[in-house]
Protein backbone atom coordinates (compact mmCIF):
# COMPACT_ATOMS: atom_id res chain seq x y z
CA UNK A 1 0.00 0.00 0.00
CA UNK A 2 1.15 3.48 -0.72
CA UNK A 3 1.76 5.46 2.44
CA UNK A 4 -0.25 8.55 3.17
CA UNK A 5 1.37 11.70 1.91
CA UNK A 6 3.86 9.96 -0.31
CA UNK A 7 2.70 11.69 -3.45
CA UNK A 8 2.43 15.18 -2.09
CA UNK A 9 4.56 15.81 0.94
CA UNK A 10 7.60 13.67 0.22
CA UNK A 11 7.82 14.27 -3.50
CA UNK A 12 7.49 18.01 -3.08
CA UNK A 13 10.24 18.05 -0.52
CA UNK A 14 12.50 16.13 -2.88
CA UNK A 15 13.97 18.01 -5.80
CA UNK A 16 11.42 18.72 -8.50
CA UNK A 17 12.40 19.21 -12.11
CA UNK A 18 12.64 22.82 -13.27
CA UNK A 19 9.69 24.17 -15.20
CA UNK A 20 10.54 24.88 -18.83
CA UNK A 21 8.86 27.82 -20.48
CA UNK A 22 9.16 28.59 -24.19
CA UNK A 23 9.01 32.03 -25.74
CA UNK A 24 8.40 32.08 -29.48
CA UNK A 25 7.21 34.58 -32.04
CA UNK A 26 8.11 36.49 -35.19
CA UNK A 27 11.47 38.17 -35.74
CA UNK A 28 11.84 41.34 -33.69
CA UNK A 29 8.54 41.07 -31.80
CA UNK A 30 10.33 41.58 -28.48
CA UNK A 31 11.13 38.08 -27.20
CA UNK A 32 14.54 39.04 -25.83
CA UNK A 33 13.12 42.29 -24.48
CA UNK A 34 10.49 40.23 -22.62
CA UNK A 35 13.17 37.91 -21.23
CA UNK A 36 15.10 40.98 -20.06
CA UNK A 37 12.00 42.21 -18.25
CA UNK A 38 11.09 38.81 -16.80
CA UNK A 39 14.53 38.10 -15.32
CA UNK A 40 14.52 40.89 -12.71
CA UNK A 41 10.79 40.53 -12.03
CA UNK A 42 11.15 36.81 -11.32
CA UNK A 43 14.39 37.27 -9.39
CA UNK A 44 12.64 39.81 -7.17
CA UNK A 45 10.16 37.06 -6.29
CA UNK A 46 12.98 34.71 -5.41
CA UNK A 47 12.65 32.45 -8.46
CA UNK A 48 15.83 30.50 -9.24
CA UNK A 49 16.24 31.07 -12.97
CA UNK A 50 18.22 30.08 -16.07
CA UNK A 51 17.86 31.04 -19.73
CA UNK A 52 18.42 29.36 -23.10
CA UNK A 53 18.38 31.33 -26.31
CA UNK A 54 18.23 30.03 -29.85
CA UNK A 55 19.70 31.93 -32.74
CA UNK A 56 20.23 30.96 -36.32
CA UNK A 57 24.02 30.80 -36.50
CA UNK A 58 25.21 33.05 -33.67
CA UNK A 59 24.82 33.45 -29.92
CA UNK A 60 23.72 37.07 -30.34
CA UNK A 61 20.76 37.01 -27.95
CA UNK A 62 22.60 34.93 -25.36
CA UNK A 63 25.48 37.42 -25.41
CA UNK A 64 23.04 40.31 -25.06
CA UNK A 65 21.45 38.73 -21.97
CA UNK A 66 24.84 37.75 -20.48
CA UNK A 67 26.05 41.34 -20.86
CA UNK A 68 22.84 42.78 -19.41
CA UNK A 69 24.07 42.24 -15.85
CA UNK A 70 20.61 40.94 -14.94
CA UNK A 71 21.70 37.33 -14.41
CA UNK A 72 24.84 35.26 -13.78
CA UNK A 73 26.20 34.78 -17.35
CA UNK A 74 26.86 31.10 -16.59
CA UNK A 75 23.09 30.63 -16.34
CA UNK A 76 22.57 31.62 -19.97
CA UNK A 77 23.07 28.95 -22.63
CA UNK A 78 22.97 29.38 -26.39
CA UNK A 79 21.75 26.85 -28.91
CA UNK A 80 22.41 27.53 -32.57
CA UNK A 81 19.57 26.25 -34.70
CA UNK A 82 21.64 26.27 -37.87
CA UNK A 83 18.39 25.94 -39.81
CA UNK A 84 14.80 27.14 -39.50
CA UNK A 85 14.30 28.02 -35.81
CA UNK A 86 11.27 25.76 -35.44
CA UNK A 87 13.32 22.64 -36.16
CA UNK A 88 14.99 22.83 -32.73
CA UNK A 89 11.83 23.57 -30.74
CA UNK A 90 9.41 21.21 -32.46
CA UNK A 91 10.70 18.62 -34.95
CA UNK A 92 13.88 17.74 -33.09
CA UNK A 93 14.24 19.58 -29.80
CA UNK A 94 17.12 17.36 -28.61
CA UNK A 95 19.69 20.16 -28.59
CA UNK A 96 17.46 22.33 -26.42
CA UNK A 97 16.50 19.46 -24.14
CA UNK A 98 20.20 18.72 -23.62
CA UNK A 99 20.89 22.39 -22.89
CA UNK A 100 18.08 22.43 -20.32
CA UNK A 101 19.21 19.16 -18.70
CA UNK A 102 22.73 20.54 -18.52
CA UNK A 103 21.52 23.74 -16.79
CA UNK A 104 19.60 21.63 -14.28
CA UNK A 105 22.72 19.57 -13.58
CA UNK A 106 24.89 22.64 -13.12
CA UNK A 107 22.34 24.57 -11.05
CA UNK A 108 20.48 21.92 -9.04
CA UNK A 109 18.05 24.37 -7.40
CA UNK A 110 16.89 25.94 -10.64
CA UNK A 111 13.10 26.28 -10.70
CA UNK A 112 12.48 27.85 -14.07
CA UNK A 113 14.23 27.77 -17.43
CA UNK A 114 13.15 30.35 -20.00
CA UNK A 115 13.79 29.27 -23.56
CA UNK A 116 13.73 31.91 -26.30
CA UNK A 117 13.27 30.53 -29.78
CA UNK A 118 14.81 32.23 -32.77
CA UNK A 119 12.43 34.61 -34.53
CA UNK A 120 10.21 32.63 -36.89
CA UNK A 121 6.83 32.83 -38.60
CA UNK A 122 3.30 32.53 -37.25
CA UNK A 123 3.31 28.76 -37.70
CA UNK A 124 5.96 27.98 -35.12
CA UNK A 125 5.00 25.96 -32.07
CA UNK A 126 6.91 24.24 -29.25
CA UNK A 127 7.00 20.51 -28.62
CA UNK A 128 5.49 19.44 -25.29
CA UNK A 129 8.59 17.30 -24.82
CA UNK A 130 10.61 20.48 -24.57
CA UNK A 131 8.43 22.99 -22.74
CA UNK A 132 5.74 22.76 -20.07
CA UNK A 133 4.24 26.07 -21.06
CA UNK A 134 4.93 28.36 -23.99
CA UNK A 135 4.18 31.91 -24.88
CA UNK A 136 4.00 33.45 -28.29
CA UNK A 137 5.01 37.10 -28.60
CA UNK A 138 3.61 39.21 -31.40
CA UNK A 139 3.80 42.96 -31.60
CA UNK A 140 1.52 45.80 -32.49
CA UNK A 141 3.91 46.94 -35.22
CA UNK A 142 3.28 43.72 -37.14
CA UNK A 143 -0.29 44.88 -37.74
CA UNK A 144 -3.59 44.64 -35.89
CA UNK A 145 -4.76 41.86 -38.19
CA UNK A 146 -2.14 39.32 -37.08
CA UNK A 147 -4.45 37.47 -34.63
CA UNK A 148 -7.15 37.15 -37.32
CA UNK A 149 -4.72 35.20 -39.49
CA UNK A 150 -4.97 32.34 -36.99
CA UNK A 151 -1.35 31.25 -37.14
CA UNK A 152 -0.80 28.06 -35.12
CA UNK A 153 1.63 29.94 -32.86
CA UNK A 154 -1.02 32.54 -32.05
CA UNK A 155 -3.82 30.03 -31.58
CA UNK A 156 -2.10 27.16 -29.77
CA UNK A 157 0.29 28.84 -27.34
CA UNK A 158 -0.54 28.76 -23.63
CA UNK A 159 -0.22 32.54 -23.43
CA UNK A 160 -0.32 35.06 -26.26
CA UNK A 161 1.60 38.25 -25.56
CA UNK A 162 0.88 41.34 -27.64
CA UNK A 163 3.95 43.52 -27.18
CA UNK A 164 4.90 47.10 -28.08
CA UNK A 165 1.54 48.48 -27.00
CA UNK A 166 3.23 51.90 -26.91
CA UNK A 167 3.44 51.83 -30.70
CA UNK A 168 -0.29 51.39 -31.32
CA UNK A 169 -1.07 55.08 -31.96
CA UNK A 170 1.93 55.37 -34.28
CA UNK A 171 1.04 52.44 -36.51
CA UNK A 172 -2.72 52.97 -36.61
CA UNK A 173 -3.64 49.87 -34.61
CA UNK A 174 -6.80 49.68 -32.50
CA UNK A 175 -5.37 47.85 -29.50
CA UNK A 176 -8.73 46.98 -27.95
CA UNK A 177 -9.93 45.43 -31.19
CA UNK A 178 -6.66 43.52 -31.64
CA UNK A 179 -6.97 42.18 -28.09
CA UNK A 180 -10.60 41.16 -28.60
CA UNK A 181 -9.83 39.41 -31.88
CA UNK A 182 -6.91 37.58 -30.30
CA UNK A 183 -9.19 36.33 -27.51
CA UNK A 184 -11.75 35.28 -30.10
CA UNK A 185 -9.37 33.16 -32.21
CA UNK A 186 -8.08 31.60 -28.97
CA UNK A 187 -11.51 30.74 -27.58
CA UNK A 188 -10.88 32.98 -24.61
CA UNK A 189 -7.55 31.48 -23.61
CA UNK A 190 -5.10 34.01 -22.12
CA UNK A 191 -3.87 37.05 -24.01
CA UNK A 192 -1.80 39.70 -22.25
CA UNK A 193 -0.59 43.11 -23.42
CA UNK A 194 2.92 44.33 -22.69
CA UNK A 195 5.17 47.26 -23.30
CA UNK A 196 8.67 45.92 -22.76
CA UNK A 197 10.05 49.43 -23.12
CA UNK A 198 8.36 50.65 -19.94
CA UNK A 199 7.69 47.33 -18.21
CA UNK A 200 3.94 47.77 -18.38
CA UNK A 201 2.05 44.46 -18.27
CA UNK A 202 5.05 42.40 -17.11
CA UNK A 203 3.54 41.77 -13.68
CA UNK A 204 0.57 40.02 -15.26
CA UNK A 205 2.89 37.72 -17.23
CA UNK A 206 4.81 36.92 -14.06
CA UNK A 207 1.59 36.28 -12.15
CA UNK A 208 0.50 33.80 -14.81
CA UNK A 209 3.83 31.96 -14.62
CA UNK A 210 3.59 31.89 -10.84
CA UNK A 211 0.14 30.31 -10.80
CA UNK A 212 0.23 28.06 -13.88
CA UNK A 213 3.87 26.99 -13.98
CA UNK A 214 5.60 27.62 -10.66
CA UNK A 215 2.52 26.72 -8.61
CA UNK A 216 3.23 29.40 -6.08
CA UNK A 217 -0.26 30.73 -5.56
CA UNK B 1 -3.69 23.81 -3.86
CA UNK B 2 -2.58 20.19 -3.81
CA UNK B 3 0.93 19.88 -5.25
CA UNK B 4 1.36 16.55 -7.00
CA UNK B 5 4.44 15.18 -8.67
CA UNK B 6 4.70 12.01 -10.66
CA UNK B 7 2.41 9.08 -11.43
CA UNK B 8 1.94 6.74 -8.47
CA UNK B 9 0.08 3.95 -10.23
CA UNK B 10 -2.90 3.12 -12.39
CA UNK B 11 -6.51 2.60 -11.38
CA UNK B 12 -6.37 -0.95 -12.75
CA UNK B 13 -3.35 -2.02 -10.66
CA UNK B 14 -4.46 -5.19 -8.91
CA UNK B 15 -2.36 -4.37 -5.85
CA UNK B 16 -4.40 -1.20 -5.32
CA UNK B 17 -7.84 -2.63 -5.96
CA UNK B 18 -8.94 -3.01 -2.35
CA UNK B 19 -7.72 0.41 -1.34
CA UNK B 20 -9.42 2.09 -4.30
CA UNK B 21 -12.62 0.20 -3.68
CA UNK B 22 -12.72 1.37 -0.09
CA UNK B 23 -12.16 4.95 -1.18
CA UNK B 24 -14.88 4.69 -3.80
CA UNK B 25 -17.40 3.71 -1.16
CA UNK B 26 -16.57 6.84 0.75
CA UNK B 27 -16.85 8.97 -2.37
CA UNK B 28 -13.18 9.77 -2.03
CA UNK B 29 -12.04 9.15 -5.59
CA UNK B 30 -11.61 12.39 -7.45
CA UNK B 31 -11.41 12.62 -11.21
CA UNK B 32 -9.14 15.05 -12.96
CA UNK B 33 -10.37 15.62 -16.50
CA UNK B 34 -7.54 16.28 -18.94
CA UNK B 35 -8.43 17.31 -22.52
CA UNK B 36 -6.86 14.67 -24.84
CA UNK B 37 -4.93 17.35 -26.74
CA UNK B 38 -3.25 18.33 -23.47
CA UNK B 39 -2.19 14.80 -22.61
CA UNK B 40 1.42 15.42 -23.64
CA UNK B 41 1.89 18.03 -20.93
CA UNK B 42 4.36 17.48 -18.12
CA UNK B 43 2.95 20.25 -15.96
CA UNK B 44 -0.57 21.54 -15.55
CA UNK B 45 -3.01 22.94 -13.06
CA UNK B 46 -6.59 21.71 -13.09
CA UNK B 47 -9.56 21.49 -10.73
CA UNK B 48 -10.82 17.97 -9.96
CA UNK B 49 -14.50 17.06 -10.18
CA UNK B 50 -14.70 17.53 -6.43
CA UNK B 51 -13.17 20.96 -6.54
CA UNK B 52 -9.57 20.20 -5.54
CA UNK B 53 -7.07 22.56 -7.13
CA UNK B 54 -4.36 20.18 -8.43
CA UNK B 55 -0.93 21.48 -9.42
CA UNK B 56 0.61 18.58 -11.30
CA UNK B 57 4.09 17.92 -12.64
CA UNK B 58 5.48 14.72 -14.11
CA UNK B 59 8.97 13.41 -14.51
CA UNK B 60 10.46 14.09 -17.97
CA UNK B 61 10.21 10.40 -18.85
CA UNK B 62 6.69 9.88 -17.53
CA UNK B 63 3.70 9.77 -19.83
CA UNK B 64 0.19 10.58 -18.74
CA UNK B 65 -2.36 7.84 -19.38
CA UNK B 66 -6.09 7.65 -18.91
CA UNK B 67 -6.61 6.14 -15.47
CA UNK B 68 -3.22 7.23 -14.11
CA UNK B 69 -3.20 7.79 -10.35
CA UNK B 70 -1.64 11.07 -9.34
CA UNK B 71 -2.35 10.80 -5.65
CA UNK B 72 -3.30 8.02 -3.27
CA UNK B 73 -3.52 8.01 0.49
CA UNK B 74 -6.07 6.96 3.10
CA UNK B 75 -8.15 10.08 2.51
CA UNK B 76 -8.46 10.13 -1.25
CA UNK B 77 -7.27 9.13 -4.68
CA UNK B 78 -6.92 11.36 -7.71
CA UNK B 79 -7.40 9.68 -11.08
CA UNK B 80 -6.76 11.13 -14.54
CA UNK B 81 -9.56 10.97 -17.10
CA UNK B 82 -8.90 11.94 -20.69
CA UNK B 83 -11.76 13.95 -22.08
CA UNK B 84 -14.21 16.24 -20.40
CA UNK B 85 -16.85 15.82 -17.76
CA UNK B 86 -20.21 14.67 -19.20
CA UNK B 87 -23.39 15.74 -17.42
CA UNK B 88 -26.71 13.91 -17.46
CA UNK B 89 -29.65 15.96 -16.24
CA UNK B 90 -32.73 14.21 -14.91
CA UNK B 91 -36.09 15.50 -13.72
CA UNK B 92 -38.31 13.41 -11.43
CA UNK B 93 -42.06 13.66 -12.13
CA UNK B 94 -43.08 14.09 -8.48
CA UNK B 95 -41.91 13.66 -4.89
CA UNK B 96 -42.20 9.90 -4.94
CA UNK B 97 -40.08 9.71 -8.09
CA UNK B 98 -37.57 12.13 -6.58
CA UNK B 99 -37.14 9.94 -3.52
CA UNK B 100 -36.59 6.86 -5.66
CA UNK B 101 -34.15 8.62 -7.95
CA UNK B 102 -32.17 9.94 -4.99
CA UNK B 103 -32.14 6.51 -3.37
CA UNK B 104 -30.76 4.91 -6.56
CA UNK B 105 -28.13 7.54 -7.19
CA UNK B 106 -26.91 7.28 -3.61
CA UNK B 107 -26.75 3.51 -3.59
CA UNK B 108 -24.88 3.51 -6.87
CA UNK B 109 -22.32 6.01 -5.53
CA UNK B 110 -23.01 8.31 -8.43
CA UNK B 111 -21.52 11.75 -8.37
CA UNK B 112 -24.34 14.26 -8.48
CA UNK B 113 -25.20 17.91 -8.30
CA UNK B 114 -28.57 19.39 -7.48
CA UNK B 115 -30.16 21.92 -9.77
CA UNK B 116 -33.61 23.45 -9.27
CA UNK B 117 -35.84 20.38 -9.36
CA UNK B 118 -33.31 18.28 -11.22
CA UNK B 119 -30.56 15.83 -10.43
CA UNK B 120 -27.39 16.25 -12.51
CA UNK B 121 -25.28 13.11 -12.70
CA UNK B 122 -21.56 13.51 -13.37
CA UNK B 123 -20.94 10.69 -15.80
CA UNK B 124 -17.84 8.51 -15.64
CA UNK B 125 -18.31 5.72 -18.21
CA UNK B 126 -20.82 4.81 -20.94
CA UNK B 127 -24.21 6.52 -20.58
CA UNK B 128 -25.91 3.21 -21.41
CA UNK B 129 -24.62 1.75 -18.14
CA UNK B 130 -26.24 4.59 -16.21
CA UNK B 131 -29.51 4.36 -18.16
CA UNK B 132 -29.70 0.64 -17.47
CA UNK B 133 -29.70 1.29 -13.72
CA UNK B 134 -32.72 3.59 -14.03
CA UNK B 135 -34.51 1.60 -16.75
CA UNK B 136 -37.75 1.23 -14.76
CA UNK B 137 -37.98 4.84 -13.64
CA UNK B 138 -37.25 6.07 -17.16
CA UNK B 139 -39.68 3.75 -18.92
CA UNK B 140 -42.66 4.48 -16.65
CA UNK B 141 -42.09 8.21 -16.92
CA UNK B 142 -41.18 8.75 -13.24
CA UNK B 143 -37.91 10.30 -14.41
CA UNK B 144 -37.32 12.29 -17.59
CA UNK B 145 -33.97 12.88 -19.27
CA UNK B 146 -33.55 16.63 -19.75
CA UNK B 147 -30.05 16.85 -21.20
CA UNK B 148 -26.83 14.97 -21.82
CA UNK B 149 -23.77 16.97 -22.62
N1 LIG C 1 8.61 50.57 -28.71
C1 LIG C 1 8.88 49.33 -28.27
N2 LIG C 1 9.95 48.69 -28.73
C2 LIG C 1 10.20 47.44 -28.27
C3 LIG C 1 9.37 46.81 -27.32
N3 LIG C 1 9.85 45.56 -27.07
C4 LIG C 1 10.96 45.44 -27.84
N4 LIG C 1 11.18 46.56 -28.57
C5 LIG C 1 12.25 46.81 -29.56
O1 LIG C 1 12.03 45.93 -30.66
C6 LIG C 1 13.30 45.52 -31.19
C7 LIG C 1 13.37 43.99 -31.23
O2 LIG C 1 13.33 43.51 -29.90
P1 LIG C 1 13.95 42.11 -29.49
O3 LIG C 1 13.67 41.91 -28.06
O4 LIG C 1 15.36 42.02 -29.94
O5 LIG C 1 13.08 41.15 -30.39
P2 LIG C 1 13.22 39.57 -30.57
O6 LIG C 1 11.84 39.05 -30.74
O7 LIG C 1 14.03 38.98 -29.50
O8 LIG C 1 14.00 39.46 -31.95
P3 LIG C 1 14.69 38.13 -32.60
O9 LIG C 1 15.25 37.32 -31.49
O10 LIG C 1 15.73 38.67 -33.51
O11 LIG C 1 13.59 37.44 -33.34
C8 LIG C 1 14.37 46.14 -30.31
O12 LIG C 1 14.84 47.27 -30.94
C9 LIG C 1 13.62 46.47 -29.04
O13 LIG C 1 14.17 47.56 -28.35
C10 LIG C 1 8.23 47.54 -26.83
O14 LIG C 1 7.42 47.06 -26.02
N5 LIG C 1 8.04 48.79 -27.35
MG1 LIG D 1 15.67 37.73 -29.58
Amino acid sequence: MIEAGKTSATATAARLPAARVGIGGPVGSGKTALVERLIPALAARGVDLAVITNDLVTAEDAERIRRSGLIDPARVSAVEAGACPHTVIREDPTLNIEAADELERRFPGVELILLESGGDNLASTFSRDLTDFWMFVIDVGGGGDIPRKRGPGVVRCDLLVINKTDLAPHVGVDLELMHAQALAVRDGRPVLLTNCRSGEGIDAVVAMLESQVLFRA
Amino acid sequence: MLRLHGIVGHETDTSLRAQLHALEHRGAIELLFVPPEEAGRKRFRLISDRGTDCAVSLGRDEELRDGALLHLDRERAIVVRFGRQRLWKLRPADETAALKLGWHAGNLHWRVRFEAGCLVVLIDGPLADYRARLADLLSDGSVTEIAYD
